[in-house]
């Protein structure tokens, strides 16, 4: 949409990335305790909000079960911990291989009916989920929570922030690769004019299908790593609230846009520790200013920061970008 | 055997509940091509309404109800003025601010009313038996008798009024119906209103039996949504057809597999309809 792709010898982006990615790696000898917790929950919420636009924002589609496939992929790598003993590294993949099969299978079947029915059904499947999660609690233990260890060593605030940031940079740097690869061009023009993609020979409902099964995957793994650094995994993961969460960090921070999501993760997951004196008011204040920002902004704040700096350098190759 | 007709009976009321609910889902699916993911939400604030009229204000119950359904139906209308009117031809942001909207009132909801559950009175009490077999709660009858009348009134509206003739020409060809001078904005705005009316009405006429708490809506919504593409999206008649079936296999399901699962027969329903006949009993195919 808006997103000011540079050129090939454009050399900011990846200049700010480097300087962003120091700034974390300093996090753990700078940050207190708490802040540091704060930080890998932003990162986890960094990947959500990133993969949950790769496909609202570049291809057009809403899955409202973005939280869901994270608990599928927490409880997979969770369950087979904590029961069966299996080593959470080996279970990681296999939550997010879950995460991508179910999406496979629940896209398969309404991807092709059109965007509404995959809203529809995503959010039937995570309602659905939690009515599992909720009378399997011999399996899952419901609402008292999964016990599960860490995903490797002692636990640690330190390492775990070290692998959530390694995780989230995989993560961004996959999801930067597809959208300037053939793959990411075809989402695009699937997003723009679904008849025109189609007159063009493109396989829409395989594009959008690709799509919602690599963001679900990278939720899976999300997920996972969210619940071994926990070491309780509840249906608070796979929740709607946590669904809204993520919504509302990319559409304040900008949907459609590559940076818009990371600032709005991280902006709100750190405003929510400010404000959470006010308690539940602060889900009502998101959800407010939401609104008011797919209503009034719907390229939210990093899109707008990016159209007025186009605007500013107001050149023929400035119009281009937008 | 009277455990059977009993969960037939109860299949039924809930069913034609499920089918009123789903009308106004499927009203404004037909006509916007809009979800409205906040339809469960609108329901509940009926039932609030309603409560709050006669418990609160010792209104008569059944004019707290007719206030409740005309404040959601001012409401629809505001809604679809401000939030939905800028997000035409962008199916995307209609089901994100919808979806946004249902969270919105779902907090506000807990801080305005509390999370405990709220309901107005009984209209009637006590119980009649039925054919000789069981008792069932004079409520409950009742509540369905007023359910089938505004199924009932909708379907007289909709066929035998110009405006249901305008309603249906929009949802068969909005452009086709827009060249006769059919005005396509007031028609949205109009028939937005009018499905949120319908999601307060089926949450007054409920709000007796299942007394409404903030959250309760999310499965209000999924209902419709599950009756809704069971039917057919835009379909009315699959609406009733749609609800009943859901009724009756919930109510079954629930009575001889597992009342835990109550809403995953649902869910599978809403599997085997995308999986044989994706465009649901009534609906046709448009691509």
């Amino acid at each position: 949409m808006s997103e000011a792709a540079p050129g090939k010898g454009n050399l900011a982006g990846p200049v700010w990335a480097a300087l962003a990615l120091a700034v974390f790696l300093t996090f753990p000898f700078i940050l207190d305790q708490y802040w540091l917790h704060t930080a890998i929950v932003g990162l986890f919420y960094v990947m959500m909000a990133s993969s949950w636009n790769l496909l609202a924002g570049f291809t057009g589609q809403v899955s409202f079960a973005h939280a869901a496939f994270a608990g599928i992929g927490a409880y997979t790598s969770g369950i087979l911990a904590a029961r069966f003993g299996l080593p959470p590294l080996v279970g990681l993949p296999l939550g997010a291989l879950l995460a991508a099969l179910l999406g496979l299978g629940l896209g398969g079947l309404c991807i092709r009916m059109g965007g509404i029915y995959l809203s529809l059904t995503t959010l039937a499947f995570s309602e659905i989920l939690r009515l599992v999660i909720n009378n399997e609690y011999q399996v899952t233990r419901g609402t008292m929570g999964l016990k599960v260890p860490t995903l490797f060593g002692a636990y640690s605030k330190t390492t775990s922030f070290y692998v959530m940031l390694a995780a989230a940079v995989l993560v961004l740097a996959l999801i930067r690769w597809i959208l300037r690869s053939d793959l990411g061009l075809s989402f695009r023009a699937v997003q723009n004019d679904e008849v025109a993609a189609a007159s063009l020979g493109l396989p829409v409902v395989r594009v959008r299908l690709t799509a919602f099964v690599i963001s679900s995957a990278m939720a899976g793994l999300a997920g996972s790593l969210y619940g071994h650094y926990l070491l309780l995994i509840t249906p608070h993961i796979p929740s709607l609230d946590l669904m809204f969460l993520v919504l509302a960090m990319t559409v304040i921070g900008g949907l459609g846009t590559f940076v818009g999501p990371i600032f709005g993760a991280l902006f709100l997951e750190a405003l929510s520790e400010y404000i959470r004196v006010w308690g539940e008011f602060h889900v009502l204040i998101f959800g407010l200013v939401a609104l008011g920002v797919a209503r009034f902004a719907p390229v939210g704040v990093v899109g707008l920061i990016q159209g007025w700096l186009a605007a500013r350098r107001a050149g023929p190759a400035a119009e281009e970008n937008r | 055997m009277s455990d059977f007709l009993l969960y037939l009976t109860n299949g039924l009321v809930i069913g034609f509940i499920y089918a009123l609910s789903a009308l106004g889902v499927s009203l404004i699916v037909g006509i916007m091509n809009v979800i409205n993911f906040a339809h469960g939400e609108l329901y509940i604030l009926a039932g609030y309404f309603s409560a709050l009229f006669s418990v609160g204000l010792g209104l008569n119950p059944a004019l707290g109800m007719a206030l409740g359904v005309l404040a959601i139906f001012v409401l629809g209308l505001i809604i679809e003025r401000t939030l939905i009117r800028p997000t035409y031809g962008n199916d995307m942001y209609s089901l994100i601010i919808t979806f946004i909207l249902s969270i919105v009132l779902q907090n506000a909801y807990l801080f305005v009313f509390g999370p405990y559950p709220k309901k107005p009175p009984n209209w009637v009490k006590g119980s009649t038996e039925v054919l000789g077999l069981f008792f069932y709660g004079n409520q409950r009858l009742a509540s369905l008798l007023l359910a089938l009348a505004v199924i009932a009134a909708f379907f007289v509206l909709l066929h035998r009024t110009w405006f249901g003739r305008v309603v249906r020409a929009v949802s068969l060809d909005r452009e086709v119906a827009s060249l006769m001078g059919i005005d396509p904005v007031r028609v949205n705005l109009v028939s937005f209103g009018l499905g949120c009316a319908l999601a307060g009405a089926a949450g007054v006429i409920l709000t007796p039996i299942f007394p409404v708490t903030p959250t309760v809506g999310v499965g209000v919504s999924l209902t419709a949504f599950v009756v809704v593409v069971l039917g057919g999206m835009g379909s009315f008649v699959g609406c009733l057809a749609g609800g009943l079936v859901l009724g009756l296999v919930e109510n079954f399901g629930a009575a001889y597999i597992s009342s835990g699962y109550k809403h995953v027969f649902g869910f599978i329903i809403l599997i085997l309809v995308l999986l044989l006949r994706p465009a649901g009993l009534f609906g046709q195919r448009r691509l």
